[in-house]
């Protein structure tokens, strides 16, 4: 009976120590992160992720340091190496967690990173995808800000291509910045986008 | 006691280098399923503690290189030193490009895109059409067809997800055009392959063209389009794991030719109708991609004939059905498979002067292939398939009542092919293709190899070598199958470079003929005789180039070929230059789009020396050539909204008169001349206007990509 009850408290310990040694572990990442260690933090999320075969968010986020990353990078074979390994991360994501709307945002946004480096080859092949996603987020969570603001952006750029007014958007974004206000997402859940809806909303503005 | 063994601390620690010894800074160094791990320095070191003990396995990675895994006890994971093996399958390792064409995403792999395809002013919404804008192929305008280095149309087969189509084109008469029949709507990869293809692929002499359906459509949509020439409709429909597209269009050129008459005598203009059907359902670990096509086709006209004051009257009706079903699976981590069987009803009801012809061609074909993956670097494929035609033929006319001609034409093959990656810059494929067939009791056996080496970082050379046979055709072996098959060898030197947004290649190739049909009359008849002493050669230069770069906006590509190739088969007398042949074909695609006007303009022209014809007032066999041939066709795009495109084309815009042959009379006039008639294009210009229209829930997708 003894033996049982330490096994037992045993195994509960661990498990809380599991727990806490995620928590850590993504406070860590974070950490290195917002020191603007951006390769130290995406190693230490792709650990995290390696480690934790259940948990969507370190996947996640090692494919948005591989998107953010492919932003500044010149060398086509780079961001092409970027943009796939941020692909493959997104997918193991996926896989983890379905009907996910930060993810089905995250993948738009990957699109719309292959469409930026090559929009002649990937336009349209991706352009009516992107669409399509921000369309499905929209639908699981229509009051998310992240989702309406990377929804409105995008929404902007089309009409802007061809010439159509993008006024009509500016009113989600507005939307977007006010939930902004109240937005409290979960422990490590991605939250981003106040300053970029802030900076569509001035150019509304003008 | 419990805790003693977690409170002591390994320290790990090594070197990551490249194989060459450089080291690798920022390579990310972990214990596998611990959060314990570091980051290589600038000269690759690295160092960190754990609290793991025992075997552990030690995770080494870094971009555009293969992780490295090393498992072993933790206390001894000290100095260690690292060597990481380039990853071969990024995008700047060297490719296998002998010969093939690919039009895809891959912008380093892929010379046209997919886009291209139908957006080329030439082509009429044709990809075939397209395709002909590649070097390689020949200028052959009053076929439509592929005509791929001295090869016959016939020598190109056509295969839908790896799977044949047995009739491809919609049957026409002669100096009328034919068209693929299947809509481009429904492709997204196309390889046009000039030779020297995998042993996958058998019963093609010269070249295969590869078309994969859509695995997954972007969203619910219908489209619209109204031409000047019939109308299509097409919708989409998605669901969480499968999808279906319908397509439909109508084709009638009698409006048309209202207003351009041509110089054929038409009774009944082109009339068709077609569909299209593309169902998709995902599995956990494979995908079923089911697609049908039927299409009608009726026609009846009165050509000239030199021979035939009053002119030769020719009615057809075709009726066409194709069903191809395909299935790609995953079977455990190293082991894929595909597998996919066809189906192909044809019959052809034709009326020439006062025969009457009616043909029918079942055709079957199955095939499945499964793929090891041993690593990175090796990879095997076997497979095996099975075609079964039986082909049935009943000739009337008011003189004789023939007996059906029919012969069941049963080939079965196995193949297999391995795939090596020695570095990312050397890359071969070897493989092996047995067939037997059943009509010639025939055993035959094909090898295949490539080789591809990377010269430097932009460029590459590729050499490849492959046995080639197919069967003689339907028109053959309806009057004799006491033959064998026909063959090719290839022997292909490719070089190639790209550099940002730019390609140029060069192909240099010899084509050896082994085995062609003969016979003595001056057509495939009863009373001929066959045999398979024909023989032939073809040699030739391939030069390419693309760039969508150096002027913003602007793409295009020109494509030379020098063919040099004579051949002793049909009822030639001895070795001559067949009919189809032009020694130089030169052409040049452009596309412009001008931002300010929503609009795409896109320009064709295309030059090919003359070809061969036989002049019976002087002596020989084919002994004379056409004067060139010229083409420029130009096209405009115009976007109205996302969602709305106005397309105008013309075909021909300086109205150049070619001529494609000549037919002479079969007798002298009083001077003992023979007399000719110059054989033209129905019409030396085509106009084509249509209106494309996309209704989708989301408003952004368009028909652009299906111009």
């Amino acid at each position: 009976m003894k033996r049982i009850i330490t096994i037992l408290i045993l195994a509960f310990t661990l498990a809380l120590n599991a727990q806490s040694n995620f928590e850590k572990g993504m406070q860590k990442a974070f950490k290195l992160w917002e020191d603007n260690k951006l390769n130290e933090a995406e190693q230490f999320f792709e650990r995290i992720a390696a480690a934790e075969p259940d948990e969507w968010l370190p996947n996640y986020y090692v494919a948005q340091i591989n998107s953010i990353k492919s932003w500044n990078e010149n060398d086509l074979e780079v961001v092409n190496a970027q943009l796939t390994k941020a692909q493959d991360y997104l997918n193991n994501a996926m896989a983890i967690s379905k009907d996910n709307y930060n993810i089905l945002v995250m993948q738009a946004q990957i699109y719309t990173n292959w469409i930026a480096l090559d929009g002649r080859t990937y336009g349209m092949k991706y352009s009516a995808k992107v669409t399509e996603l921000y369309n499905q987020a929209y639908a699981l969570a229509p009051v998310n800000p992240m989702v309406i603001l990377s929804r409105a952006d995008w929404n902007m750029g089309s009409a802007r291509y061809f010439g159509q007014d993008t006024k009509p958007f500016c009113k989600d974004v507005e939307k977007a910045l006010a939930l902004f206000e109240d937005f409290k997402p979960e422990l490590f859940h991605p939250n981003w986008g106040r300053r970029r809806a802030a900076e569509i909303l001035e150019s509304c503005n003008k | 006691m419990l805790s003693i063994p977690l409170m002591a601390q390994t320290i790990i620690s090594g070197i990551v280098t490249d194989i060459k010894g450089l080291p690798i800074a920022g390579a990310n160094i972990y214990l596998q399923g611990t959060y314990d791990g570091s980051t290589s320095n600038d000269s690759g070191q690295f160092y960190f503690s754990t609290d793991e003990t025992g075997d552990k396995t030690l995770i080494v990675s870094f971009l555009s290189f293969e992780t490295f895994e090393l498992t072993t006890q933790v206390t001894v994971m000290n100095k260690l030193e690292i060597k990481l093996r380039e990853d071969v399958n990024t995008i700047d390792a060297v490719i296998l490009s002998a010969g093939t064409f690919s039009a895809g995403d891959n912008s380093k792999v892929s010379v046209l895109k997919a886009l291209d395809v139908v957006t080329t002013a030439s082509a009429l919404g044709d990809f075939v059409g397209a395709l002909q804008t590649l070097p390689g192929t020949t200028t052959v305008a009053e076929d439509g067809r592929l005509f791929v280095r001295g090869g016959e149309a016939e020598e190109t087969q056509i295969f839908i997800d790896g799977i044949r189509v047995f009739t491809p084109y919609s049957p026409t008469t002669n100096n009328i055009p034919t068209r693929g029949r299947y809509s481009p709507f429904l492709f997204d990869g196309i390889t046009f392959s000039t030779g020297g293809y995998s042993a996958e692929y058998g019963q093609a002499l010269s070249s295969v063209l590869l078309l994969n359906t859509i695995d997954e459509p972007d969203q619910n949509k219908t489209d619209i389009g109204i031409m000047s020439v019939g109308a299509t409709l097409g919708n989409t429909q998605k669901w969480n794991k499968s999808s279906l597209s319908v397509n439909a269009s109508y084709t009638n050129l009698a409006p048309y030719l209202l207003l351009f008459e041509d110089r054929n005598d038409w009774q009944k203009p082109f009339e068709g109708a077609s569909g299209e059907l593309v169902f998709r359902q995902k599995f956990n670990s494979g995908l079923l991609k089911l697609y049908a096509a039927f299409d009608a086709t009726n026609f009846e006209l009165i050509q000239e004939d030199i021979n035939i004051v009053e002119g030769v009257k020719f009615k057809l009706n075709n009726n066409n059905l194709y069903f191809n079903g395909s299935y790609k699976g995953v079977l455990s981590d190293n082991w894929s498979m595909s597998s996919g069987l066809s189906y192909t009803y044809a019959n052809n009801k034709l009326g020439i002067i006062d025969n009457a012809i009616d043909n029918t061609e079942n055709s079957f074909h199955a095939k499945v292939v499964f793929k090891r993956r041993f690593n990175n670097r090796f990879k095997l494929n076997v497979g095996t398939e099975y075609f079964a035609t039986k082909f049935n033929e009943l000739f009337e006319s008011s003189a004789i009542q023939q007996t059906p001609l029919r012969f069941d034409n049963n080939i079965s093959a196995v193949f297999t092919e391995a795939d090596l990656v020695f570095s990312k810059k050397m890359a071969m494929k070897a493989g092996i293709r047995a067939e037997y067939s059943e009509i010639f009791k025939q055993f035959t056996v094909a090898p295949r190899i490539s080789i591809a080496y990377k010269t430097d970082k932009n460029s590459q050379i590729s050499l490849a070598y492959g046995d080639f046979f197919q069967q003689p055709n339907n028109d053959i072996l309806k009057f004799n199958q006491d033959l064998e098959s026909q063959q090719t060898s290839h022997y292909i030197l490719n070089y190639q470079y790209n550099w940002d947004g730019m390609i140029f290649r060069a192909e240099a190739y010899f084509k050896d003929y082994q085995h062609l049909v003969k016979f003595n009359t001056d057509f495939p008849a009863f009373n001929s005789e066959f045999n398979n002493l024909g023989d032939g050669y073809s040699k030739g230069i391939d030069l390419f180039w693309r760039d969508n770069k150096s002027v913003k906006n602007l793409d295009y590509w020109v494509s030379y070929s020098y063919l040099d190739t004579e051949r002793d088969y049909r009822n030639f007398p001895s070795a001559a230059v067949p009919s189809f042949v032009n020694n130089h074909n030169f052409s040049v695609v452009g596309k412009y789009w001008i931002d300010s006007f929503k609009s795409q303009v896109g320009l064709s022209y295309a030059y090919a020396t003359g070809r061969t014809y036989t002049n019976p007032n002087e002596v020989g066999f084919l002994n004379a050539t056409t004067k060139p041939f010229n083409n420029l066709s130009l096209n405009w795009a115009y976007l109205l909204s996302p969602q709305k495109i106005l397309y105008f084309s013309v075909n021909n815009a300086l109205g150049t008169r070619n001529i494609n042959g000549y037919q002479y009379s079969d007798t002298p006039d009083v001077n003992g001349n023979f007399n000719r008639r110059a054989l033209r294009p129905a019409a030396d210009q085509f106009f084509f206007i249509g209106f494309f229209w996309t209704i989708s829930e989301k408003g952004t997708d368009n028909q652009l990509n299906n111009l």
